[in-house]
């Protein structure tokens, strides 16, 4: 079983696809703390897109404003970094969607990572720690 | 032809799959730490863009599930679990590595009467 990513075949999802793809990985990166910059030739061993290819896609989304030129490669720009956590609020929404009857349908944590973030440790905090 | 160390047989193509099955089950979740510990299974010095794209293609294969997990004190970190079909899959694919260790097992007894014999060439 190969290891490789199946992106769309057409080339309006293409760019979709590899700009999540390459947010998500540097905001790995990031998170992981093994650097802020990439280059095409990171893409191809992470992402397996050929560096020539790479090279057009990171252009595009400095092009876009997600990513920033730099000397040695790309970095996430603030847009980036915003996008890169609109992707983690997708994710953790699962995580942090309460559960029935723990807060009400206009509680803010429906609205935002940062209230959702403060309701859940708020509703551990009232609930105690397990033992 | 010059021999040495260096000429590494190696490992099957697709070991580091099981490998990162087997830290997730064993309650590893971090991507930082399973490249760190494949190093303990006889990957040392694995790439992490291979790590990566192991884990993003079995995330898509439904054998692991993935979230960003939130950190007061730094940035968000990618968090992995196993799922019951990557569980299945690790099960399954035990046969093919116990195989793979009697075969080792196998061509270590018969070297090993070899070098018995033979001094090897220095």
């Amino acid at each position: 079983m190969e290891d490789q990513l199946h992106p769309p075949k057409s080339k309006a999802l293409l760019a979709l696809y590899w700009r999540s793809e390459i947010l998500q990985v540097m905001y790995w990166l990031h998170g992981e703390g093994l650097g802020e910059v990439v280059d095409p030739a990171l893409l191809e061993r992470f992402l397996g897109v050929e560096a020539a290819l790479g090279v057009g896609y990171l252009d595009r989304l400095v092009l876009d404003g997600y990513l920033e030129a730099v000397k040695d490669g790309y970095v996430l720009s603030e847009s980036g970094l915003a996008e890169g956590r609109t992707e983690f609020a997708m994710s953790f929404a699962e995580l942090t969607r309460p559960a029935h009857g723990e807060c009400s349908a206009d509680c803010w944590c429906h609205n935002s990572v940062e209230e959702a973030i403060a309701c859940a440790a708020e509703r551990s905090h009232d609930h105690g720690p397990d033992v | 032809m010059t021999v040495s160390r260096a000429d590494d047989v190696g490992f099957p193509k697709n070991y580091l799959r099981p490998c990162l099955l087997l830290l997730l089950a064993d309650g590893t979740s971090h991507g930082y730490d399973l490249m760190a510990q494949v190093a303990s299974l006889g990957l040392y010095n694995a790439d992490p863009g291979g790590v990566y794209r192991c884990l993003r293609a079995m995330d898509e294969d439904g054998l692991v599930r993935s979230a960003w997990e939130p950190s007061t004190a730094g940035p968000a970190r990618r968090s992995y679990s196993v799922t019951p079909d990557g569980l299945a899959w690790l099960h399954a694919v035990d046969e093919s590595v116990a195989e793979v260790a009697r075969g080792l097992a196998a061509y270590r007894r018969r070297y090993n009467k070899l070098a018995a014999r033979h001094t090897p060439v220095q």
